[in-house]
């Protein structure tokens, strides 16, 4: 069996120019899109809280959420997810700590309320209240003060007298959200109708920190792969191989940005494996290219590049199909993260099959054609015509 | 078949038969043990033939699979060293004052960790700046304008200070985890400043955050050493239990028992303690591992606790008029009364300071402590240097003031999974992979034919070698990894598209079957190899910046692509060889 039964004798290399203006036109279109709307990150990167929770009974988005405000939680998202049958939800919370702008003031006049305080400030960030009172407080009474105002207490810290002798350092600590979910939901239950099945939470800077990590990440890799790709073959063939991954990475956060699934660590691999994924496509071709180089010598560039890519066409084709075939399975079975895994590692399948062809192999033609040039300008020998495109 | 191809063949045998007898441990765990035993060792050692492989080369599920909880916990080292270097500040000053060169004041820059020492003329700064930095060798001049002097910690000595904290928040949360009972966890540091902790089988986050997060209770409590040789009769008495390993001590004058397990020797002495009376344990810190506790010894303390950590006003170590570190404890105008009254009663005893049950230091009572202020000595310095000695008496005033985290600990990040979720996760997991290899098995069979059974062969060996793999590295599976070993199939099999193209186009140049084969394989290697090798890049990096979850995936990656180097080049060509040299076939089945 084959799939393609005759040598194809496709002009790739002709069609380059608008098939480079399409993609350098999405991939513009992509970034700006980025720049603008942003991905939709999950808790990952932006901080935060994600409770998954399954009822034991049938109950509809809307009551979970009203039942979630009733108790003071306004600003969370519920969103149902598997079959509607299994009454599982995931809740969302933007907020990381309980202690919000409205709960923040309520907090300090409380906290006011115990004696002479002095550097009230709360860091609504990480969810910390720090000030300084003139006389010793206990920490008791301070968790006491500020509970009852509102907020729950994860900690007080004694930080001790204050070195210059003006008063006694203290820090509350509240609570997460994730501790108050469960607590507003099963409210007025004797045993809750529903068992928390999943909690995400990040802090702030921790997220932070994990975006950061993701991107050098990406970007090490890529010059890694850029180093050895220049080492293995030659520096002709560095820039393309860069672009096409540039390409392909673009595209597959073009996914992320459109069909606005969550953007988090998984994403992240998923990206990377497109970098090594896009890599792995755009060498099979400029190997064989580097083979027609020697076997076809005097022969124009061009040529050379369009029988290559002609000839490794089919198992371009194939690998590729095999590939996605093995995904076949994670986007039947795979709930939440990792069926967008596959679904992202299929879109840059595709897009790095497409990339290899029409992008990576027809720009070495042109650092070429521009050696050439610059050869001709300065008067060089006019070794090799570049093909006329 | 000549020699070399039949080393080749035993090799692969070998090698396919080594990974199955690998397994075992893993079948074992997954499949014959109930879920709950799984991450028993014991059990499973017990369990497994004598001639398998040892029980710890099973392969673990990653606490998405099973169900727990994955935490990481920042230090704030930053806070701590605020307060450290105002203290220093402050001493500093008194130290000028002390001395006669003038009189100066000290400020700290909380955003900047600096110190500004001003003094009231400016004359006397030459002078001042001279002594300050031949004496306090921890500081560093940033910048000197007339009578303002600029100083900064010596980065060495924050750097340590900073890991010190980190060892210390972790030793203390192994305690604490230590006394929940949770078997199997992991606590590690993670990067410069996090702590992250692993609590498989647990579902209760805000338990957990509150066990490691919240500030210690601590106690102090009369040590009661009425009958000095109360654990060495008992020791006589009942003999401890076999392979429990408690021995007698008799460090610090009196005998104490001693095992390397906490619940051991807290088994073991449960029922012969006597009423009123309860047997607590202190931590010998190992001194290689120094967040790990080498050995737990045992107090006999009064179950009565007359004061608490609320009573305590302040703690700081010092230099007492031998020049030995002691730490100063203040206590409020209750806690000094109760202190007076606990000392009198008890002179000649010794006194238990106790954090979350356990005992930090027991030092003997020398006479009535009055006015609300004790000084604990450091004992003698021994092997130890005299950096090291002063700085235990540090820590300890620290953890007396924070209770127990000599800096502050807050949760960065927590991610709990249930148990019943874990197991819809396998169950769907594990089907999406084995219908992605049945789709590309089939495929493989009916486009190319013999060969593709024969790249089928290898795809399956190359499953097992990543099995294998992973249980070897002690790595462990999560749901992303699975996701993982479902692609490195994928790519598996890419290699034994390209060698099969490659020999259906030399044989359509005309060349025999024998050698297309030769020349397939020997072009398509060095392409399998460098596509192979930028994958591996990808998931290097990726294995070094993850953590959690994504870094189970990385793993995967990367044992997978090892594997499949191995299967799809050398098992493929070794199986193809036979069918095409070794029956002189004039064809190939492609």
């Amino acid at each position: 069996m084959q799939i393609l039964k005759h040598k194809t004798n496709f002009d790739f290399i002709g069609k380059r120019k608008p098939a480079i203006f399409i993609s350098t036109i999405i991939n513009l279109a992509i970034i700006v899109g980025i720049a603008a709307a942003g991905f939709n990150l999950g808790v990952d990167f932006a901080g935060g809280t994600v409770v998954e929770l399954k009822f034991n009974h049938s109950v509809s988005p809307t009551e979970v959420r009203e039942r979630a405000q009733k108790g003071g939680l306004h600003d969370v998202s519920v969103q149902n997810i598997g079959s509607s049958d299994e009454n599982a939800f995931l809740l969302r919370m933007g907020g990381v700590t309980q202690l919000t702008e409205e709960n923040a003031t309520k907090a300090k006049a409380a906290i006011q309320g115990l004696g002479t305080i002095t550097n009230v400030y709360p860091d609504l960030a990480n969810g910390i209240i720090n000030f300084r009172s003139t006389t010793q407080l206990t920490p008791k009474a301070i968790r006491d003060a500020v509970v009852a105002s509102g907020t729950g207490v994860q900690e007080v810290r004694d930080l001790g007298e204050s070195s210059s002798g003006h008063g006694f350092d203290y820090q509350v600590v509240a609570s997460g959200m994730a501790d108050k979910v469960r607590e507003v939901l099963s409210q007025g239950q004797e045993t809750p109708d529903f068992e928390q099945r999943r909690v995400d939470y990040v802090g702030p800077q921790v997220g932070k920190q994990l975006r950061n990590r993701g991107i050098m990440a990406l970007v090490y890799s890529m010059l890694a792969i850029l180093i050895y790709v220049a080492f293995r073959f030659d520096f002709k063939f560095g820039p393309g191989a860069l672009l096409a991954m540039v390409h392909d990475v673009v595209m597959v956060a073009g996914y992320y940005l459109v069909s606005r699934r969550e953007f988090n660590l998984t994403s992240i691999a998923a990206l990377l494996t497109i970098v090594g994924y896009s890599v792995n496509d755009t060498i099979v071709i400029y190997d064989r290219i580097r083979e027609d180089m020697v076997k076809y010598k005097g022969k124009p560039l061009a040529e050379v590049i369009n029988i290559a890519v002609n000839d490794t066409l089919g198992r371009t084709i194939l690998t590729s199909g095999v590939t996605a075939l093995s995904l076949i399975g994670l986007l039947i079975f795979g709930v939440g993260e990792i069926f967008d895994f596959a679904m992202a590692m299929l879109v840059g399948i595709i897009v790095g099959t497409y990339s290899s062809v029409y992008i990576a192999s027809p720009l070495t033609i042109w650092l070429d054609e521009r050696a050439a040039a610059k050869a001709a300008r300065s008067g060089g020998i006019d070794r090799q015509q570049p093909n006329a495109a | 078949m000549d020699r070399g191809w039949w080393w080749k063949f035993g090799f692969i045998v070998a090698v396919t038969l080594g990974t199955i007898w690998f397994l075992i441990p893993t079948y074992y765990s997954l499949v014959v043990l109930d879920r709950d035993q799984r991450n028993n060792l014991a059990v499973l050692e017990q369990r497994l033939p004598a001639w398998a492989p040892p029980a710890r080369y099973r392969l673990n599920l990653g606490l998405d699979l099973q169900g727990g909880i994955h935490m990481v916990m920042r230090v704030d080292t930053k806070t701590a060293l605020q307060k450290r270097t105002e203290r220093r500040g402050q001493q500093i000053a008194s130290y000028v004052n002390d001395k006669k060169l003038g009189e100066v004041t000290a400020d700290t820059d909380p955003e900047q960790l600096q110190l500004t020492l001003k003094a009231k003329d400016p004359a006397t700064m030459d002078a001042i700046e001279k002594e300050v930095l031949a004496t306090f060798t921890d500081f560093k001049r940033v910048s000197r304008d007339g009578a303002t002097l600029v100083l900064s910690p010596d980065e060495g000595q924050t750097n340590r200070f900073r890991e010190e904290a980190v060892d210390q928040a972790m030793l203390v949360i192994r305690r604490r985890i230590d006394k929940w009972g949770v078997a199997e966890v992991d606590v590690r540091k993670l990067g410069t400043d996090s702590i992250q902790i692993s609590l498989p089988g647990r579902s209760n986050p805000e338990q957990a955050k509150e066990l490691v997060g919240t500030t210690a209770q601590l106690e102090f409590r009369m040590v009661d050493d009425t009958n000095p040789q109360f654990f060495a009769q008992m020791l006589q008495q009942t003999p401890p239990p076999e392979g429990s390993n408690i021995t007698l001590t008799q460090e610090g004058g009196f005998p104490q028992l001693s095992s390397p397990s906490r619940e051991a020797l807290l088994a073991y002495v449960k029922d012969k303690t006597p009423e009123g009376r309860e047997v607590l344990t202190e931590c010998i810190a190992n001194p290689v591992k120094k967040n790990e506790c080498s050995a737990y010894r045992s107090f006999l303390v009064e179950k009565n606790v007359p004061l608490t950590g609320e009573s305590l006003a302040g703690a700081d170590a010092s230099l007492g008029s031998l020049n030995e570190p002691e730490v100063n404890l203040a206590f409020d105008a209750q806690g000094a009364r109760e202190f007076e009254k606990l000392t009198e009663a008890g002179v000649g005893r010794r006194m238990a300071i106790v954090l979350d049950e356990n005992v930090h230091t027991a030092p003997n009572i020398n006479e009535k402590i009055g006015g609300g202020r004790a000084r604990i000595t450091m004992g003698r310095m021994g092997a130890r240097s005299f950096e090291e000695w002063l700085g235990e008496a540090q820590t300890l005033a620290l953890v007396l003031k924070a209770g127990a985290l000599p800096a502050p600990v807050t949760v960065g990040e927590i991610r709990q999974v249930g148990a019943s979720l874990g197991d819809e996760l396998i169950k769907k997991g594990s089907l999406a992979a084995l219908v992605g290899l049945a789709l590309v098995v089939v495929f493989m069979a009916i486009y190319y034919r013999k060969s593709g059974l024969i790249a089928d062969v290898a795809l399956l060996l190359n499953g097992l070698l990543i099995l294998a793999g992973l249980a070897f590295f002690n790595a462990t599976l999560t749901l992303p990894g699975i996701a993982g070993f479902v692609l490195t199939l994928g790519i598996a099999v890419d290699a034994n598209v390209l060698i099969n193209e490659r020999i259906r186009e030399e044989l359509s140049h005309g060349k025999s079957a024998r050698a297309a084969v030769d020349q397939g394989y020997d072009r398509a290697f060095w392409t399998i190899f460098d596509a192979h090798v930028t994958t591996l890049i990808a998931g290097f990096i990726l294995f070094f910046t993850g953590t959690g979850p994504v870094r189970g995936f990385a793993t995967t990656l990367i044992v997978g692509l090892l594997a499949s180097l191995f299967t799809s080049i050398v098992v493929t060509r070794v199986i193809t060889t036979y069918f095409v040299h070794g029956r002189n076939a004039q064809r190939v089945s492609v």
